[in-house]
């Protein structure tokens, strides 16, 4: 197990790395400079000056190798917008918002998605059924900011249950985890619809029966397990989607997530930010990747990474 | 000796698009305590829907038994009602099943797949309950108990999944154990071995047994009792030397005539002619009339009774009747069933 997660380890590092390249590089190709929007301001001396200031006058590849020492030590560098804040305090003050957006939309989803696929199973070829798979249909193939849209202007404007925006207490991020947690709920809706219609015509699930088990404990006992192993699959895929779908969420909502500030600092090109944004999210899409890969682990003894094979 | 299941009349029919099947149409025979009832007969023939009526697992609500009873301990069990059949099954009544390969769940270990029977009918506690799993591993003959317990199915080969799911249904010590083609599944060397545990339980255990198989090779070997189904109903049942060295229905003569013996002189196997009937319609009189070579003109008219050949012995074949010709099975079937006398003397 240690030896498989150093493994595992060595693997993330030289993904992080060819992520952190390719995305230095891809930036530096986006046209413009931080300090040429600011509407004639400065002067190209002032603006010689800062750039001089921020080594961004060395050559790229220089500039590369810079980026990368700092890396190393802990310096994610400093904002080019906003009076020369760290990009580490930026991002740490922002990843609140949104990892709790995230996170909500993520569980209440793929949970909710879990027990509509079941019930699907359950009572398939009936309404109930065919409403599911509409449902599901319906959150696959219909983006998330046009729900953000109509969920504002009916449930908050029209309706005035829920605030229309902002991130300032519970009833706020109502609105947002709902518009966010629509797609993985339908995807894993689908997914345990399947699963368990495939499970529960399995020759083990009719031996349980005829050991006298209740048709609950066989849902539960029996069935649940077997049907989430392709469900834990596409959990790793979805969070990624969710993590972009936060982008665009967060702006329809004016959550203060870092979504909102990474589109800013593209605008703007804030270099460090930009970088700084990019290689958290390329973490936590690493880490969630192990995360699943343990869980399938976990859920299905067949491919346990320890233990031995057949004896 | 006392019966201990008694099936009468049971039908059994399924709801598919093209029409209603009628799966089994009227089947009735009894077990004995203590014995085991052979059923053979070809792939459709209702040997399996049987036994899943008997165990209500016949799926609802395509599947119904719309007539028949099912005679156990004093109660009917095609009557009883889903929650009172869990209490049944896998106590008193309970299934090996065909393929061992998939009938263990696979993300359970096998240790608690075992003692989940035993904790819900007979409220043992977790203690309890893997002590009696230790000893049934080690009844069917699995080594190492205590460390298997902690296995997963996929840590275990065909025949020794196969000998875990024979502990599973001897879990509760059944009365009745219904093995439905239970080695069909395993290479011919591991089918010997469970043929022989089975054999061994029951001598041990002392329950009754209903074994589904189209082996009659197999048959010979481990039944007291054979019962020949076709189109859905038993058309000869009778002990095994009955069936086997006076079989009367030209069905059965067919089946003993397309089995292979290892002293085949024969070029070719002989073939049963023609398929079985389609059973959303099954056809007027006699099912096997249209394949039947010697078939009376009355078979196409009525369905034949069953006919009493000897205290043991009973068949459903026009040719028993007093007015019918007499007919003799065909050399070859004779054949046969001396080429069976021989094997199966070799083999005890």
């Amino acid at each position: 197990m240690a030896k498989y997660l150093i493994q595992r380890l060595i693997y993330m590092i030289i993904t992080l790395f060819i992520i952190i390249t390719a995305t230095f590089f891809l930036m530096k190709i986006m046209p413009g400079s931080p300090f040429n929007n600011l509407g004639g301001k400065i002067t190209e001396e002032q603006q010689a000056l800062l750039e001089e200031k921020y080594g961004l006058d060395d050559p790229v590849p220089v500039q590369y190798f810079k980026y990368l020492t700092g890396i190393v030590r802990g310096d994610f560098g400093v904002s080019f917008q906003y009076e020369n804040r760290p990009v580490t305090d930026m991002l740490l003050e922002r990843i609140g918002p949104s990892a709790e957006l995230g996170a909500q939309a993520l569980i209440i989803g793929a949970v909710l998605g879990i027990i509509l696929g079941m019930i699907a199973a359950i009572k398939h070829n009936t309404w109930i059924d065919y409403t599911s798979n509409i449902v599901a249909v319906i959150g696959i193939s219909i983006p998330s900011f046009v729900f953000a849209g109509l969920l504002q202007y009916y449930l908050a404007v029209k309706w005035r249950l829920f605030p229309v925006s902002f991130w300032e207490s519970p009833i706020h991020t109502v609105l947002p985890t709902i518009a966010l947690m629509i797609f993985p709920m339908a995807i894993c809706a689908r997914f345990m619809r399947t699963e368990m219609l495939e499970v529960l015509g399995s020759d083990y699930i009719e031996l349980a029966r005829a050991k006298g088990v209740s048709n609950g404990s066989i849902m539960f006992k029996h069935a649940l397990r077997n049907a989430l192993i392709p469900v834990i699959t596409v959990l790793g895929p979805m969070t990624v989607s969710l993590m972009t779908g936060t982008l665009v969420i967060e702006q329809i909502f004016a959550v203060p997530g870092i979504g909102e500030q990474f589109v800013s600092s593209i605008n703007t090109n804030d270099y460090p930010v930009i970088m700084g944004t990019t290689i958290l999210f390329a973490v936590l899409f690493v880490v969630v990747i192990l995360i699943v890969d343990l869980l399938y682990g976990l859920i299905d003894p067949r491919i346990r990474i320890t233990g031995g094979g057949k004896d | 000796m006392e019966n201990i299941l008694d099936v009468n009349n049971l039908h059994v029919t399924f709801d598919t698009y093209g029409g209603k099947v009628q799966a089994v149409r009227g089947v009735n025979f009894s077990l004995k305590k203590g014995e085991t009832l052979a059923i053979v007969g070809e792939s459709g023939s209702g040997k399996s829907v049987t036994t899943k009526a008997l165990m209500g697992l016949i799926k609802k609500p395509a599947g119904k038994i719309p007539e028949g009873e099912i005679l156990f301990d004093g109660k009917d069990l095609a009557k009883l009602n889903e929650k009172q059949m869990q209490k049944i099954r896998g106590k008193d009544i309970s299934m090996i099943f065909q393929d061992p390969m998939t009938s263990l769940n696979p993300t359970m270990k096998i240790g608690k797949q075992i003692m989940e029977g035993l904790i819900l009918h007979q409220k043992k506690s977790k203690q309890e309950a893997k002590a009696r799993a230790l000893e049934l591993l080690d009844l069917v003959g699995i080594p190492n108990p205590e460390k298997r317990l902690n296995q997963y199915p996929h840590q275990f080969s065909g025949g020794m999944r196969q000998r875990v799911v024979i502990a599973i249904a001897l879990a509760c010590n059944p009365k009745v154990l219904i093995a439905d083609e239970p080695t069909t599944a395993l290479d011919v060397t591991i089918q010997a071995q469970i043929i022989e545990l089975m054999k061994d339980i029951q001598s041990k255990m002392d329950t009754s047994i209903i074994f589904i198989t189209h082996d009659l090779g197999v048959v010979a070997n481990v039944a007291d009792r054979v019962a020949v189904m076709y189109a859905g109903k038993i058309v000869e049942i009778g002990t095994v030397d009955d069936v086997f060295y006076n079989p009367k229905h030209p069905y059965t003569w067919g089946l003993l005539g397309s089995m292979p013996t290892v002293d085949s002189t024969e070029e070719k196997l002989l073939a049963i002619p023609g398929t079985p009937p389609d059973l959303i319609s099954p056809p007027k009189g006699d099912a096997f009339a249209a394949r039947n070579e010697y078939a009376l003109a009355i078979d196409f008219e009525e369905e034949p009774p069953m006919f009493k050949v000897s205290d043991t012995h009973y068949a459903a074949t026009w040719l028993l009747h007093e007015n019918a010709p007499e007919i003799e099975p065909p050399p070859a079937v004779k054949k046969r069933m001396a080429g069976i006398a021989g094997e199966e003397g070799s083999q005890s």
